[in-house]
């Protein structure tokens, strides 16, 4: 009877009322949902976003610098210096026995007052020093220079600055103007955030990634042969293939004591030098470079293998002369996104003491150095309120080298990527 | 002659050696007599091998004298007269005499020690003595043994078979370096550590709640070395509040991804996505102490929170979250993709809404994958340094209060660790023990996340 009952009526009432509203609620849940995903991925991305313009934002501001104009009529106030002296190798000598600072100085108070030196940067005047020995017909002419102001007067004409500065702003009025700061590009740092430049950490940088590369690409690539062609299935292998793996896990910081323990204190090799630096992203950049390079090597067809091996190639060869070739771009794929990782890292290279204050550009790789990041760490600690376009503006040409490093390796991976 | 011209004479000769080799054999090769196939190896192997016959031995030789002469070149300037006017006293005899050394050897100017000026001149003499004797030992080790080797070259010398045998055993010895570095970090971890053990007890170190190791007390007294406070911050800007931003988020964009989103918008967003994990950890840091922790602090005094900090626990984990989004994006995205479509294909069938399917089929699939993410998310964020450095503050607060400032373990190994080290002082050491800590527990974390992903995997296979 009941069973007569359920076979008469509908297998689903589709058109019922019920069902409709709960295939609405359904419905709208699923949208629900998909909104949901794909508000997590605008989010995601606009946390990226946000961070880009945050940074460009502040950071535009630091390859400029606000100038005021000086007029310095070098042949009266140098008594008639000639051209020929400031040209070859003396030249440098010859402009500070001449007193160019005290110069510079005297002809701003000329046109800005006695208290006229407090409102320039106090090494602008090195500015002149350069464009004299870069020509120095100027010595025999009038000119009219621009020398970067104070930091306080500069972050006030770009943005709001104390009360006094902006005092001073107006009062100075159409003769400020900004310019492009080539100190910045070519010096190193400083303490005056006016002077500062970023090109000693990227010369660090740079002796630092050499050293770096040059010991962790041939061990990782010699390591991932070894491991993908010949291992034996053992003991010792199971422990190499442990050990890398979780030294591509370990936090950097660990990397940075062990430098400290082993490199520093064991060794005994010279703190802050870009020899230990390298040395220790090297140990680090080593276990990505392997990794990536077993992936690079084990793609690689075993008919090519077999192939080599048919011929009496001996298994050396069969590696050395077909796979690793063949393997080749995937492993620089894969050594360029270790590296780009290397060049970012800080923590490490702050326990091995490269946190120095360092002015003069390293010109070996045990001379006392610093990287582009820890440049940047050292100048978001800075209280000096220039320091943040600095710091922003250093930060920009770190990203900058990263983005185009990881282009190459996408570049590379996409050119000579093989299907086989 | 410096060390490195010496090298260079090596590698030089060891060049010439590979040349003269590769001569004799393919004179061998082509000297009528002999045919092409008498020749066992190529004339390239030969010349490999007469060359590492003479790099090898005279390298190796190098080493271990660069280890045994400055004992030597010590000894030699202590019998020269100038010593007879050390002090006898073992301290002040070793600085004097470092100091002479370094002089000697260019890396410093200036004597402080007007005794140790006078130990120069001998120490100068000895050096040059000793580098002299190195030298031509080395150089007539390249000599004698390139000549052997090049003696032994016949046609049927298996040159190859040996020239393989070494290189497998470079190869072998390249792989071994993660192993030597493994042990390398483990044991001078607990090296230091065990220093820093002997002088605080490990009981109040792993279960003290005091963190001041500014206001050490002196030798055997010390205090204020009590690391919970540190755990706790770790943990909360670590596992907490960034897993909170960072879960969600990374999960949700990895279904939209995968099962929402049309091919083109994908392949954009992904690595857009992995960006964020690209961008160096002191750029995040920087953006976490300029631009996120004074907009938390002022919108936590809006809302009437008192003691906000403006270096707080919220602005280090949010922006830690975010870095660590495409972590845990990727490995649930792999988790997923993983799942057999015959099941996702199944509750389609079923009726099954599109995200019925996912949130009743495809997550609970892949749950142990996604598990495992989160787990080396985890293990990340632990151990990450400059966000917490810049953004997370210096006071060991055990608090919950996400506004308030609180430090982890990472930060204060980076504040122990510089200024002035002195390498006795539980204050450095203490550094070491963090790191032990922080070591042993990212290490479990991974061996778990993996075990965990390794063990899902082989249930569909």
């Amino acid at each position: 009877m009941n069973s007569l009952t359920e076979m008469k009526r509908n297998p689903t009432d589709w058109q019922g009322e019920a069902m409709q509203k709960r295939i609405a609620r359904r419905y709208a849940a699923e949208r629900r949902f998909k909104a949901l995903g794909m508000a997590a991925v605008i989010l995601s991305a606009g946390f990226l976003a946000f961070l880009l313009i945050v940074m460009v934002g502040n950071g535009f501001r630091g390859f400029t610098q606000t100038e005021l104009p000086v007029d310095i009529d070098f042949p009266a106030v140098t008594g008639g210096a000639s051209a020929s002296q400031f040209e070859g190798p003396n030249a440098d000598a010859n402009l500070q026995s001449m007193g160019l600072r005290e110069i510079v100085d005297s002809s701003i108070e000329i046109q800005y007052g006695p208290d006229g030196t407090d409102l320039f940067s106090p090494g602008g005047w090195t500015a002149v020093n350069a464009m004299i020995l870069n020509d120095p017909d100027i010595v025999e002419q009038q000119a009219t220079v621009y020398l970067p102001v104070i930091s306080d007067i500069d972050v006030a004409y770009k943005d709001a600055g104390n009360p006094e500065a902006e005092a001073k702003v107006r009062e100075l009025g159409d003769r400020l103007s900004t310019g492009f700061n080539w100190n910045f590009l070519s010096h190193s740092d400083a303490t005056d955030p006016m002077q500062v430049g970023i090109w000693g950490a990227f010369k660090g940088s740079l002796i630092t990634m050499i050293v770096t590369l040059l010991l962790a690409f041939p061990v990782g690539v010699l390591a991932a042969l070894y491991l993908e062609e010949y291992a034996p299935k053992n003991r010792l292998t199971d422990l190499i293939e442990v050990s890398i793996n979780n030294l591509a896990a370990v936090p950097s910081i660990i990397f940075g004591l062990l430098g400290l323990a082993v490199f520093l204190n064991f060794f005994g090799m010279p703190r802050s030098g870009a020899l230990v630096g390298g040395l220790t992203l090297a140990l680090m950049t080593m276990p990505v470079i392997v990794i990536s390079g077993r992936n690079a090597v084990k793609s690689v067809p075993p008919s090519i293998r077999e192939a080599a091996l048919g011929i009496g190639a001996s298994p050396l060869q069969v590696v050395f002369h077909h796979v690793l070739p063949l393997a080749l771009p995937g492993i620089l794929t894969g050594t360029i996104i270790g590296m780009a990782r290397a060049l970012g890292e800080t923590a490490p290279l702050l326990m091995i003491g490269m946190r120095a204050f360092i002015a003069t550009p390293p010109s070996g790789i045990t001379d006392p150095a610093t990287v582009l990041p820890v440049q940047i760490f050292l100048w978001s600690d800075e209280v000096d309120r220039g320091f943040v376009e600095k710091t922003s503006a250093a930060i920009i040409v770190l990203l900058l080298f990263l983005l185009t490093m990881n282009a190459l390796a996408i570049y590379l991976r996409n050119r000579f990527e093989t299907r086989w | 002659m410096t060390s490195s011209t010496l090298l260079f004479l090596v590698f030089g000769l060891g060049l010439v050696a590979w040349f003269f080799g590769r001569l004799k054999a393919s004179g061998m090769q082509s000297g009528g007599k002999t045919s092409r196939s008498a020749l066992h190896s190529l004339p390239n192997y030969h010349g490999w091998y007469v060359a590492l016959w003479a790099i090898v031995p005279a390298a190796i030789f190098m080493t271990v004298w660069s280890f045994v002469s400055p004992a030597l070149i010590t000894d030699a300037a202590l019998t020269s007269p100038a010593a007879a006017a050390l002090p006898q006293d073992g301290f002040s005899r070793a600085a004097i005499l470092s100091e002479a050394r370094a002089i000697a050897y260019g890396n410093q100017v200036n004597a402080f020690n007007p005794l140790s000026q006078s130990m120069v001149e001998p120490y100068r003499e000895a050096i040059a003595y000793f580098q002299m004797i190195g030298a031509v030992a080395a150089l007539l080790m390249v000599f004698a043994c390139g000549v052997y080797a090049w003696l032994q070259i016949k046609p049927d010398l298996r040159a190859r078979t040996k020239i393989e045998r070494v290189t497998m055993l470079i190869l072998l010895l390249a792989s071994l370096i993660a192993i030597i570095t493994t042990v390398g970090i483990f044991l001078s971890l607990v090296f230091e550590s065990a220093r820093f053990f002997s002088m605080v007890s490990p009981i109040d170190f792993l279960f003290g709640t005091e963190w001041n190791p500014k206001a050490v007390a002196g030798p055997r007294g010390e205090t204020g070395f009590g690391a919970i406070p540190l755990f706790w911050g770790t943990v909360f800007i670590g596992a907490i509040i960034a897993m909170i931003v960072a879960i969600p988020l990374g999960l949700m964009s990895a279904i939209y991804l995968t099962q929402y989103a049309p091919a083109k918008f994908r392949a954009w967003m992904k690595p857009i996505l992995e960006v964020l994990a690209g961008v160096p950890t002191v750029v995040y840091g920087y953006f976490a102490a300029l631009t996120v922790a004074p907009a938390l602090r002022d919108f936590a005094v809006s809302i009437g929170i008192t003691g906000a900090s403006s270096e707080s626990a919220l602005a280090a984990g949010v922006v830690m979250g975010i870095m660590i989004i495409p972590f845990v994006s990727s490995m649930a995205d792999d988790s997923i993709a993983a799942v057999p479509s015959s099941m996702r294909d199944g509750s389609l069938a079923m009726g099954a809404t599109h995200s019925e399917t996912i949130k009743k089929v495809l997550i609970p699939a892949a749950l142990p994958g996604v598990v495992g993410g989160v787990l080396l998310a985890v293990s990340r964020a632990i151990g990450e340094t400059m966000i917490v450095v810049m953004a997370a503050g210096l006071a060991a607060n055990m608090t919950a209060n996400p506004f308030a400032s609180v430090t982890t373990v990472t930060t204060q190994i980076v504040q122990l660790l510089t200024g002035d080290q002195e390498f006795d002082s539980p204050k450095t050491l203490a550094a070491f023990a963090l790191g032990l800590v922080l070591f042993i527990v990212t290490l479990l974390l991974n061996l778990i996340a993996l075990r965990v992903v390794k063990k899902y995997r082989e249930a569909y296979e």
